[in-house]
């Protein structure tokens, strides 16, 4: 079926106008209160110009220590949730590609299923199950014979126990993609694999991994996004403790323009972040690219 | 590409049409107000009760909605309540005490001396403790409503009487652990409440935490730091609380009692917030003791939130504050404050309180509370509160309470930081 430039353009008006009501003004009206001292309530106090920015760059100020220090955390969790979210995903999508097929049905919807859950829900089962003093897994240790520890209380156990919310939750929805990447993959190339010879491991790395690398290249770059954005756990499960060492950049953003009043240095701050995201998805995609045009 | 960008505009310009429809009412959801209170006056109360007491106020705003036909008082219940007072159009809003400071300096409320004289009231209807939660200096920025202090909850079975002193404490930790190792006095948590438990010790040693310029908050006295020792010595040389209790840990520690053979920790006291009473209540019963708090320190004081009742500095018109004062007067009725009180807060207005008095059974918990205002502390009024006071909740106290190698020299560090940041937030107030 052919379609006119007309009608097509039409079809896409829908998406842009929203994309602009959505995402552009507010991006824009947010990087203008950037640049302004600004508070929720009383509204615009002026322009300051990069004062924000600088504040937030500039050592020896409270907004620079919690901005820093959630950025580290936040950097921290990113890294310490990659490959468990991906790679584990990966090896979980590929458990189930080989199994029976009403199997694999169930199982990947019971991975699946968590993913529907609220992070409030997913946030008080972890940390009752957390819970130092007469929690879950402190009673199993117990019963073991070992000593109690203090998961929501010290590190860096307050880290593995939101890694494990988190992983818990959102594994399922990494997992599906790439089983619904694993089912493109054609068979035919295993077949032809197997004819010269190649074990397990040469299957994947020669034939599975090069048929889904785009959907592992986008897998991370969303899971590094997804990770970035990391609030609901830490605030519910931690509360940003113990010390403020899991308070992410999004906990310090809503702290800075809901409780501090500053709208102007929230929004430098979101921004500012928006940066750093930008970058490194950027860097992700040169390097799924380079290794592509070396393969 | 021309007709893309005309249909674009087009659209934008229709929908920003039928989202901006230039009336900017926020009365909140038109069908709330009742067809027969469609020519009363409309009050719009905000407030965050949205545990188990706000069902007592709504019977209260219910009561008075049914007693009148002139005004309708429309009450939200928001968790993010002081957001939408930020945000939103309101003419009431009850606020936490810490908070009057703050949102009288950003012009968001105004005076409410005006209600009291309508409704024929003054500060002499409260507890004296009220001046200093509502009283600023250009008058009063709050109608009293309660004092929620620190709380002992403490279990029947294992003592019978609550524990008084430090040392009543010690001696009872102390008779608990020769039985079994897991049992304590209390627990003392690493964040959560503890605020609660920093102005108390520092009310408890006569610190004032009020720096000389009455702007920020003063962490950075060797007194305070003497004071706040106790909790550390409560831990690590005293064993009156088991180490890493975390969040919320007074009060998970106190329900490990009932819940059988649980591996944890157990408490006989806790001293903790109020709100926890139904919660205590339930899984107590008959076996659950209420009592003022122990005295820690050198003196006997306590400290704990308020909630009072905040008229936004919007509201001028007449009618309107005739309204509020109607509701006002109706409200500090002692049989209809006593509502409030039902749902275990302890009102200040003082007939209310005698009404409890003579109903102890009713009001089991508010009359306990009520014992204590007379050695109510106040915290400072500052601007930003919550915020001077933060890096004390999340990093100052924790250190204490985990940390048993944590030297004085790296507390006074921390509380230097403390005070560094609290006259960064000082310095954020809007010029006067």
């Amino acid at each position: 079926m052919k379609i006119s430039k007309t009608v097509s353009s039409l079809m896409f008006l829908p998406f842009l106008l929203f994309f602009i009501l959505f995402w552009m003004i507010p991006f824009l009206y947010g990087l203008y209160v950037s640049f302004h001292s600004w508070t929720v309530s009383g509204g615009n106090g002026g322009f300051v110009g990069l004062d924000n920015y600088i504040r937030i760059l500039s050592p020896g100020n409270m907004y620079h220590d919690s901005f820093m220090n959630a950025l580290g955390n936040t950097l921290y969790f990113v890294v310490i949730s990659l490959v468990p979210l991906v790679v584990f995903a990966l090896l979980l999508a590929l458990l189930i590609e080989n199994i029976p097929g009403k199997l694999k049905v169930f199982f990947r919807t019971v991975f699946f299923i968590s993913y529907a859950v609220s992070v409030t829900a997913v946030s008080a089962i972890f940390k009752w199950l957390f819970t130092g003093n007469g929690g879950y897994i402190n009673n199993v240790l117990q019963g073991f014979g070992l000593d109690s520890i203090g998961w929501l209380n010290n590190q860096p156990y307050a880290w593995i126990a939101v890694l494990a919310a988190t992983v818990w939750w959102t594994i399922g929805y990494n997992m599906i993609l790439f089983v619904n990447a694993l089912d493109e993959v054609d068979d035919s190339l295993y077949e032809a694999a197997s004819l010269d010879g190649a074990n397990a491991w040469q299957r994947f790395w020669n034939v599975t991994f090069p048929s889904i690398k785009g959907v592992f290249v986008f897998v991370t770059i969303i899971t590094v996004i997804a990770s970035f954005n990391l609030y609901g756990q830490t605030l519910l499960i931690t509360e940003g403790g113990p010390a403020r060492s899991t308070m992410s950049l999004t906990m310090i953003i809503q702290n800075t323009i809901f409780s501090q009043n500053n709208l102007g240095m929230g929004s430098a701050m979101a921004i500012l972040m928006g940066i750093i995201m930008v970058f490194i998805t950027l860097v992700q995609f040169l390097i799924g690219f380079r290794k592509d045009d070396n393969a | 590409m021309k007709k893309l960008l005309m249909g674009t505009l087009l659209s934008t310009a229709v929908l920003l049409a039928a989202c901006g429809n230039g009336d900017a009412d926020t009365t909140g959801d038109p069908e709330e107000v009742p067809e027969e209170a469609a020519d009363a006056t409309v009050i719009r109360f905000l407030n965050g009760f949205t545990g188990g007491d706000g069902a007592f106020m709504k019977e209260i705003v219910d009561n008075f909605n049914d007693s009148q036909e002139a005004y309708f008082v429309n009450e939200f219940q928001e968790p993010e309540h002081y957001t939408q007072f930020r945000t939103g159009d309101y003419e009431l809003v009850v606020m936490h005490g810490v908070n009057l400071e703050t949102y009288s300096a950003d012009g968001l409320i105004q005076p409410i001396d005006g209600i009291l004289e309508d409704v024929g009231m003054s500060m002499d209807d409260f507890h004296p403790a009220a001046e200093d939660l509502v009283g600023l200096e250009e008058g009063h920025y709050g109608i009293p409503l309660d004092i929620h202090p620190l709380t002992t909850f403490y279990n029947k079975n294992v003592t019978e009487e609550a524990p008084e002193t430090y040392e009543d404490l010690v001696a009872l930790s102390a008779e608990l652990q020769a039985e079994n190792e897991n049992m304590y006095a209390m627990g003392i948590p690493d964040s959560g409440l503890i605020e609660f438990y920093t102005l108390t010790l520092a009310a408890q040693n006569n610190v004032d935490l009020l720096s000389e310029d009455g702007r920020y908050l003063d962490f950075a006295q060797e007194d305070l730091a003497d004071a706040l020792w106790i909790l550390h010595n409560m831990i690590y040389e005293d064993n009156i609380s088991p180490a890493g209790l975390g969040i919320d840990g007074e009060f998970h520690a106190f329900m490990q009692d009932t819940e059988g053979d649980s591996g944890g920790n157990q408490t006989a006291v806790a001293l903790t917030g109020p709100w926890y009473y139904q919660a205590v209540s339930d899984a107590y019963g008959d076996d659950l003791g209420i009592a003022s708090i122990p005295q820690l320190g050198d003196q006997v004081a306590v400290y704990g939130n308020s909630h009072v009742i905040s008229l936004a500095a919007s509201v001028e018109d007449e009618t309107m504050l005739e309204g509020i004062s109607a509701f006002m007067e109706f409200l500090y009725q002692p049989e209809n404050l006593s509502n409030w009180a039902a749902s275990g807060q302890a009102p200040l207005h003082t007939e209310t309180m005698n009404y409890i008095e003579e109903n102890v059974d009713e009001y089991p918990l508010p009359y306990q509370n009520q014992q204590m205002f007379d050695d109510y502390v106040a915290a400072p009024a500052v601007y930003q509160f919550g915020e001077q006071i933060r890096y004390m909740n999340e990093t100052v106290i924790g250190r204490i309470v985990r940390e048993e190698n944590l030297t004085r020299e790296e507390l006074m560090e921390e509380l230097e930081n403390a005070t560094g940041v609290a006259q960064e937030i000082a310095d954020t107030a809007p010029d006067q």
